[in-house]
């Protein structure tokens, strides 16, 4: 037998152990003394080496005194906010929505650093219950202020049974090296259709993390966007899983990656029951020095007969620099399924710049219009033309180095 | 003398290490059209697409003079503004972008570069209309994404209709008739012909001496291994479907 040896921990594990410690989660900081954050040797983090990447950990956050702009403006949206992990205020509530506070956090527990974190540090949730279908688009914008923190938040969503629901998660906040650490559980009732969009618009100091978990009960539909256009170094983390027969998931995301950034998407997708289908589209574009990771997994557990899923990933580099990486991975116990993946990584191409160019069209307007094309797939099926819009326009700024 | 629309000169441009154009001399006072023949792979695209300013090419002598200014100092889309226009022998398929939206993008893009106000879009409709109208492109074509799943007639004339909407006064048409059926030659001569002007002039490439019977060039070269061997009117189109290449390139057919 090998004695397990002590790992040396870093000032980031140092702060993050006194932390957990200080709000009395104990267990989770014997947890972080004895493994510390995961490096690369951990599967799941293998692109993502947090020991490396997260070099400090700034002071728990303090209520927060002051808010910068809201990052996104949606006309006709009802606004919610978390800012410094605590819930605020909320106008009256749109016919079919309640609002309400829970202690704790939200996500089912599971062996993830940063779901244990914030399990341990989220103070309380924001609980929306959606009994019915809700007309405007419901916008949570979630924000760390002031100086540099670490803030930990939640957020609870039940989808009633046949409810339908567009609900966008903003994340920004001031220019400081905050650590975020967001979650979401969002449960979809029977034959709900929802859609479900997060925007990290965090500023570049910022390192955003954020675990998103998913439940589809029998004959949901659930579309989720994941977008990464803010923090220099961030992870969105997918769990959905499918809990009833004929439900469809389309999970997709776009992961915007700029110089010195890095950047990672990774969804679990599990599939329990017969006769429900998925697809995974996401879509990263990088560009200057930076690394884009997308990581994709498919359980399909013993039952599931008759499972449908296919996973797409499409990479854009604009840079040499760049890299884009991309790990899928399919588990099927099921025998009778049809399960699949791909992905494609490229540069724009040089005969449709030419042939842009050619009209008159000036660079970077062709540039735009092209990588407008490459993602369209992720964002065309969003109805809602002002959100549609918003969503585009924060594409566009990307684009334009905004 | 008035300023030529286009003057190349002594122009050699190579890919990679193989010289493709050798030395090519072109006059084109304004409101001429003149008539390139020559044979496959003698480098009339790559003319086009030199004058166009396509990136894979090294140009290592010669200069090239649009309305006076050096056009080789320009990116394509300055080019364009400037107002080259080259309707592609083989027009590209671009999936994610929209006709209309390229168009409009196309159009304002040139305003703009030449200080001209944007054009509204219900005049920018019009245009499109009838334009679409004059040439037999269907509007429900334009629909579509740029190019995607066009049939290659359809191809060419939306390029003509992108020529008659942009005006610029140096059009080039390399092969815009080939895969052309008969009545599509003649509404492509009819996007073309309106065009003539005193201050526009067109270089059309073409391998057929039919076309010539449409668009009637006041000048036909023939072209041979990177450069213009002959010149004349436009009888010499007809000499040379006649005889051939071998008379005037002297190499064997
Ligand atoms: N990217 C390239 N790499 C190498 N050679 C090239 C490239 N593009 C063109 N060429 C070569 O340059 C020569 C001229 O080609 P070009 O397309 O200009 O001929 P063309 O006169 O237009 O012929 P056609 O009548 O068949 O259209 C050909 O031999 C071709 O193979
Ligand atoms: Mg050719």
């Amino acid at each position: 037998m090998h004695q397990t040896m002590p790992v040396r921990l870093g000032p980031a594990e140092e702060t993050l152990i006194a932390q957990l410690e200080s709000v009395g989660a104990s267990a989770e900081a014997d947890r972080m003394t004895v493994a510390g954050l995961p490096t690369r040797r951990v599967e799941s983090y293998h692109y993502t080496d947090l020991k490396t990447l997260l070099k400090t950990v700034p002071p728990l956050a303090k209520v927060a005194n002051e808010a910068s702009a809201p990052a996104l403006r949606v006309a006709g949206a009802y606004q919610l906010m978390i800012a410094n992990g605590v819930v605020q205020a909320a106008s009256t509530a749109p016919a079919g929505v309640i609002v309400g506070k829970a202690a704790g956090g939200v996500l089912t527990s599971r062996d993830d650093v940063l779901v244990h974190l914030n399990g341990a540090l989220a103070k309380e949730s924001l609980t929306l219950t959606l009994e019915s279908s809700v007309d405007p688009v419901i916008q949570i914008d979630r924000r760390i202020e002031g100086e540099a923190a670490h803030a930990a938040d939640a957020v609870k969503i039940f989808v009633a049974d046949n409810g339908s629901a567009v609900i966008l998660e903003t994340f920004s906040g001031s220019d400081a090296a905050h650590v975020g650490n967001h979650a979401t559980y969002l449960a979809v009732g029977k034959n709900a259709v929802v859609t479900h969009i997060t925007v990290d618009l965090s500023s570049k100091a910022t390192n955003h993390f954020a675990s998103n978990e998913y439940s589809l009960a029998e004959g949901a539909k659930l579309r989720t966007v994941t977008i990464h256009a803010g923090a220099g170094l961030s992870r969105s983390q997918v769990f959905a899983r499918f809990t009833g027969e004929g439900a469809h998931g389309d999970f997709t995301g776009l992961n915007l990656v700029e110089d010195g950034q890095h950047n990672d998407i990774t969804i679990d997708i599990r599939h329990g029951v017969a006769h429900t289908t998925s697809q995974e589209m996401y879509k990263q574009i990088a560009r200057g020095r930076s690394k884009a990771v997308f990581q994709g997994k498919i359980v399909v557990e013993r039952d599931a007969q008759k499972v449908d899923a296919k996973m797409m990933m499409q990479g854009l580099m604009l840079s040499d620099e760049a890299e884009i990486l991309s790990k899928p991975e399919l588990e099927i116990y099921a025998d009778d399924v049809v399960c699949g993946h791909g992905s494609t990584c490229g540069e724009l191409d040089e005969d449709s710049m030419f042939y842009l160019m050619s009209r008159g069209i000036p660079k970077a307007e062709a540039e735009t219009m092209l990588v407008r094309g490459f993602i369209e797939e992720v964002l065309d099926p969003i109805e809602d033309e002002a959100l549609n819009e918003a969503l585009t326009g924060i594409v566009d700024g990307w684009l334009q180095g905004k | 003398m008035t300023t030529p629309i286009l003057e190349i000169r002594n122009l050699h441009a190579r890919i990679e290490d193989r010289e493709i154009l050798k030395g090519v001399n072109l006059i084109i006072p304004p409101g001429e059209v003149h008539a390139v023949m020559g044979r496959n792979g003698s480098g009339k695209s790559t003319l086009s697409y030199v004058l166009a300013g396509k990136e894979d090419y090294e140009i290592t002598e010669g200069e090239v003079l649009l309305d006076g200014e050096n056009l080789l100092e320009m990116d394509p889309a300055e080019r364009a503004a400037a107002g080259l226009f080259l309707a592609f022998q083989y027009p590209i398929e671009i999936p994610g972008v929209a006709t209309m939206t390229f168009l409009k993008a196309a159009m304002n893009a040139q305003r703009k570069a030449r200080g001209e106000a944007e054009m509204s879009t219900p005049d920018f409709m019009r245009a499109v209309k009838s334009a679409g109208t004059e040439l037999n492109v269907d509007t429900d074509m334009l629909k579509r994404p740029l190019n995607v799943g066009f049939s290659g007639g359809e191809k060419k004339r939306a390029e003509v209709l992108q020529m008659a909407l942009l005006q610029p006064k140096m059009c080039i048409l390399d092969e815009t008739d080939s895969g052309l059926d008969i009545d599509a030659l003649q509404v492509v001569s009819k996007g073309v012909n309106p065009l003539r002007a005193a201050n526009r002039s067109m270089l059309v490439i073409t391998h057929y001496q039919r076309l010539l019977n449409h668009i009637v060039p006041d000048v036909v070269h023939v072209f041979s291994d990177g450069r213009i061997v002959e010149s004349g009117d436009k009888d010499l189109a007809l000499q040379l479907e006649a005889k051939g290449y071998a008379d005037f390139d002297g190499a064997a057919a």
